[in-house]
């Protein structure tokens, strides 16, 4: 797949435009020289200005950045959007359905359909989560679904994200900033609406509250704290829908209750959106040493009076290794075949499998099942030699660490490049809200890969991010 | 056998507590092989607790108290009708998790293969190899000539429950003979979950706080291996939460983390 | 409201005022120095400003000198300073970003903004002249986000928290320049002051930025009385000790009555204002002006640390 042009999303390899890029390539063609240019400091003023920063691990001064935005939305027709929200609500049900059933009657591990194994001895697999029943059987309520594009019909799932995926606040400024930025080209097409998406979530956290909650239910927001790179999109979020954005020691529990601590003494808490990982969130149950949860908090979980999004345990089913199963999991639980396809995935613990990864590393793509954000992974065709004997060995110290997929050739969006117009590759992260009805967002994050032919998009790797459009009919 | 049990639990708390939150496992439930009669825990702030199960199906308690004493004690007491059952519980109870959630394998629970190497290709049936377990975990260990469990369990500062063995004696403690058993069955791909319980004295052995291992066999359900003392329990053994492993089922745990002391007096009622 | 929030508004407010009174004794002492002839004079008024500012004893660790560069630096930009300029817009920054929803857009855009600038300055390029327009930015940046505040926000619990911390930290900067030189406004048998006293008393009404509003109330030249009078009991003065408490109990009357109920920061507020509401010169000169402002600082601090208590801050 590395070998030939990746697929242009706006231009055909005819050089004619396509068909929904056709008011965007007028509206390039009528900007001025330096248009773009001006264009994007602007965009960088607007983006410092309203505090969107992210915090660089490993980075010594200057710890707040800015994600680069380009100014060239990516655009997506209405029909294949149809087709990707289909496939996408699809795999939340079937994930859904396979999180109650591994922390209920473990059916598909008799079944024999997933390995129990690999559940059982995971990581990501949660045992306190037993036989508990969330509100509206649901687990995952907050997802992100990465998916890429190798051709004009041809998309893949690269990864979903139950944990706590985060980006959903560039999704929203982005488009923000691109209509502040260009309103004229609002002007000319129909783009669908991303601004819905913190009314849905509220809308979802409200559906999932527990049954002992009276009236309207109190919603927290629970951050790690300002010193978290996502603290940004934490505050705007529990901002854009009216909740209260709490970090562990604002809360308590009390009575088996949870409470948060205000002005006027202690409020009840009923549905808390947590942005911290499983294992920080209360010392008594996981982590001992966790100074950002609230102890006890688990214990108010399963009393049955306070509603955690996600649930603990979600990781199980975005587990890099389980991904591999996603097809299956989908037919168990819905009778039907998977609409999105999985990337094909080698498992390195198969010795036939291992000997041909091994032998054609050069050409593929070798993750580290419990990484993530770019980390741990390596790209065989940009690497050096040197880096693939590196990573061989480790496959080979440790071969069930590792995920290895072929190159796809992600696909290219025109992408501002220092006053030019130049084809970067994209990926795509939608949106999914599951609570009482799946709400998926016409739109999502388009992270783009700035460096001339890199294939990873992660803003910790030199990544920035596009607005993007869902075209209405 | 009608036992009286009477659980004490004494927590030192570190110096200027402002909030002190404890989860309890000190209910014991009715089941095949016990009655519980009257049970009853006392505690400061247990009658503001939250009440739920966990996921291992034990009814739990979680308490909090603000500003609390210096010292913390709690009790459990209550009488238990016990009937000798071989050891044998059944089939899975409705609030309990399936059995194959058990063949976790937990950092408390690895068992070297040359434990349970040699059952692994054995053709005999699921008990006997269990048995067989049982004696070999003994073998391994090392048994007292008339073992005598402590009466005291003692939780450090990471709270993992170990059982202080005879002072005068070589024996690793308790809980070493559960785990080294449920590491082996699940080993072999068998079910087996941690026991915290309260055992009567007789039969050369004193009463108080134990531990040992349930296994589970598709035809017989769970059933009860004691590695220590060599035998399935008896009606003299009675059980009080279910785990992974002696972290899960730990029968009090908090934050913060303090020194625990519990001794336990069982006695025929 | 989360009692945590409450605490980062009220001191989101503080260091915000505080930078400013930071930058304004600098600018004094950097004037003073600037004009004063004799050997020494010059380092004697930053030494001054210093005590007033509570930072002198953290200079002198860790310098030998109080030459004009060495103490603006210790004062605009220095770390290690509590108190210098960059500390207070980093905590306030710090503070706002932590209550980023209960702050308005304005607010924040202009907290933030006051923050990337000020950071990116390198201290080498503000050296001699560049000091004054300096000192004068960060005054209008603290003049901007008062402005953002006044004109934006919701007369709520939050603004009241915002405006006590804003002027809790205003009295307490006041009361210490008084403290600061409290012997050269005692009364005295003569009535004209010597170069000295003139000297002295310009820069205290200075550091109150009072020296012009003061000819507007008195008509009259520095008198030692007036001074003390004008920066403890006019009404009008709005960095003056009564106007100050005015304020601070009129914003926890108003908490009182959006939460129903009086808490003991309410009694502490209404213990400040009753030593500075009617009283007079002459009782406050016979009691012990020195003795009447550290009173008046105690009483001040009560007021922060019976807030803290009653709201729940943490």
């Amino acid at each position: 797949m590395g070998e030939k042009t990746p697929f242009d999303e706006m231009y055909n390899p005819d050089g004619s435009v396509r068909e929904p890029y056709r008011a965007l390539a007028e509206w390039l063609a009528e900007q001025p020289d330096k248009g773009l240019a001006l264009m994007q400091t602007d965009a960088e003023a607007i983006f410092r200005k309203l505090g969107i920063t992210f915090a660089v691990y490993g980075s010594d001064e200057g710890n707040e950045k800015v994600i680069p935005f380009d100014v060239i939305p990516r655009i997506i027709a209405a029909n294949e959007w149809r087709r990707l929200s289909k496939g996408i609500e699809q795999r939340v049900k079937a994930l859904n359905a396979f999180l109650y059933d591994i922390y209920h009657r473990q059916e598909i591990l008799k079944a024999g359909r997933v390995p129990e194994k690999l559940i059982l001895n995971n990581e990501a697999f949660c045992p306190q989560m037993m036989g508990l029943e969330p509100a509206k059987g649901v687990y995952a309520h907050i997802i992100g679904v990465d998916i890429v594009r190798v051709g004009p019909d041809e998309f893949y799932v690269l990864e979903d994200n139950l944990r706590t995926p985060s980006g959903v606040s560039y999704m929203l400024e982005d488009r923000e900033a691109m209509m502040l930025l260009a309103p004229d080209l609002f002007h000319r097409s129909k783009v669908a609406p991303v601004e819905i998406y913190p009314e849905n979530l509220r809308r979802t956290l409200e559906s999932v509250a527990p049954d002992s909650a009276r009236g309207a239910p109190n919603i927290a927001v629970l951050t790690p704290g300002i010193y978290n790179s996502a603290y940004f999109e934490h505050s705007f979020l529990a901002d854009q829908m009216g909740a209260q954005l709490c970090e562990g020691p604002d809360l308590f529990v009390d009575g088996g209750k949870v409470y948060m601590r205000t002005t006027c003494g202690p409020e009840q808490v009923d549905v808390i959106y947590r942005r911290i990982d499983d294992d920080y969130l209360d010392p008594l149950t996981f982590r001992p040493d966790s100074m950002l949860g609230v102890p006890g908090l688990f214990d108010a979980y399963r009393a049955g009076n306070v509603t955690l999004v996600n649930a603990p345990g979600t990781g199980i089913a975005d587990d890099k290794a389980v991904y591999t199963y996603v097809p299956d999991i989908i037919e168990f639980y819905l009778g039907e075949k998977a609409l999105l396809s999985n990337v094909p995935t080698y498992n390195c613990t198969d010795e036939d499998q291992r000997a041909w990864v091994l032998e054609n590393i050069a050409d593929l793509v070798v993750k580290e099942v419990h990484g993530s954000g770019g980390y741990g992974m390596m790209v065989g065709p940009t690497s050096t030699k040197a880096m693939h004997a590196e990573f061989r060995k480790k496959i080979e110290a440790r071969p069930d660490n590792y995920i290895v997929q072929p190159t796809l050739n992600l696909s290219t969006c025109p992408t501002h490049i220092s006053g030019d117009v130049a084809p970067r590759h994209v990926d795509l992260r939608p949106y999914v809200l599951v609570g009482d009805e799946v709400r998926i967002t016409p739109g999502g994050l388009t992270r783009v890969a700035l460096k001339k032919g890199s294939l990873v998009v992660n803003s910790s790797q030199g990544g920035g991010t596009k607005d993007t459009w869902v075209l209405e009919d | 056998m009608r036992i009286e049990i009477d659980h004490s639990l004494t927590f030192s708390l570190p110096p200027d507590t402002a909030q002190l939150v404890m989860h309890l496992l000190l209910t014991p439930a009715s089941g095949p092989s016990q009655t519980v009669e009257s049970w009853s825990i006392e505690a400061a702030g247990i009658g503001n607790a939250g009440r739920f199960r966990d996921g291992y199906g034990n009814a739990a308690h979680l308490v909090n108290q603000t500003r609390p004493d210096g010292e913390m004690r709690l009790v459990a007491r209550g009488v238990v009708r016990t009937t000798d059952t071989n050891g044998v519980l059944g089939r899975k109870l409705p609030d309990e998790p399936v059995p194959t959630l058990y063949k976790r394998v937990t950092a408390l629970t690895r068992a070297p293969v040359t434990l349970y190497g040699k059952f692994r290709s054995a053709k005999d049936n699921r008990l006997d190899v269990l048995h067989g377990l049982m004696a070999r975990v003994g073998e391994t260990l090392g048994l007292a000539e008339e073992a005598e469990p402590a009466t005291q369990m003692q939780a450090t500062g990471e709270q993992t429950q170990r059982q202080s063995a005879e002072p005068d004696s070589d024996l690793p403690p308790t809980i070493d003979y559960v785990h080294l058993f449920i590491g082996g069955a699940r080993a072999l791909d068998i079910p087996a979950r941690f026991v915290c319980g309260y055992l009567a004295p007789g039969d050369g052995m004193a009463g108080g706080l134990h531990a040992w291992a349930e296994a589970y066999d598709d035809k017989l359900g769970w059933i009860g291996f004691d590695a220590q003392n060599q035998v399935c329990p008896t009606e003299r053994y009675v059980r009080l939460a279910v785990g992974l492993d002696a972290e899960s089922a730990l029968p009090l745990r908090t934050v913060p983390i303090g020194e625990i002391v519990q001794e336990a007096v069982v006695k025929p009622a | 409201m989360l009692g945590r929030t409450a605490a980062n508004l009220f001191w989101l407010s503080r260091y915000v005022e505080r930078a400013e009174n930071m930058a304004r004794l600098l600018e004094v002492g950097y004037r003073m120095s600037l004009t004063s002839r004799r050997e020494g004079g010059a380092s004697e008024h930053l030494v001054s400003m210093m005590q007033a500012a509570e930072v002198d004893e953290g200079f002198d660790a860790k310098h030998e000198l109080a030459d004009v560069d060495t103490v603006a630096h210790y004062m605009m930009f220095d770390p290690d300073n509590s108190s210098s300029v960059y500390s207070c817009l980093q905590a306030a920054r710090t503070n706002a970003r932590a209550v980023r929803t209960a702050l308005t857009g304005d607010m924040w855009e202009s907290m933030n903004g006051a923050w990337l600038e000020f950071s990116q300055i390198k201290p080498r390029d503000v050296r001699g002249a560049k000091l004054q327009g300096l000192l004068q930015w960060v005054k209008q940046r603290s003049h901007e986000f008062r402005g953002a505040l006044l004109g934006t926000i919701l007369r709520d619990d939050g603004f009241n928290f915002l405006q006590a911390g804003n002027f809790v930290e205003r009295a307490d900067n006041t009361a210490r320049i008084l403290d600061m030189k409290y012997y050269v406004l005692l009364p005295r048998a003569t009535q004209v002051g010597g170069d000295l006293d003139i000297q002295q008393w310009t820069l205290i009404l200075r550091a109150a930025s009072a020296h012009r509003a003061y000819r507007h109330v008195y008509h009259d030249r520095y008198k030692a009385e007036n001074i003390a009078d004008f920066l403890i009991l006019r009404p009008e003065m709005p960095r003056s000790l009564v106007y100050c408490a005015n304020f601070v109990q009129q914003n926890l009357d108003s908490l009182a009555k959006i939460y129903g109920r009086r808490e003991q920061c309410q009694d502490a507020a209404d213990s400040l204002l009753a030593m500075v509401e009617g009283a007079s010169m002459d009782a406050i000169f016979s009691e012990g002006l020195h003795e009447f402002l550290n009173e008046f600082i105690s009483r001040n601090n009560r007021v922060t640390d019976c807030l803290s208590d009653s709201y729940n801050f943490y």
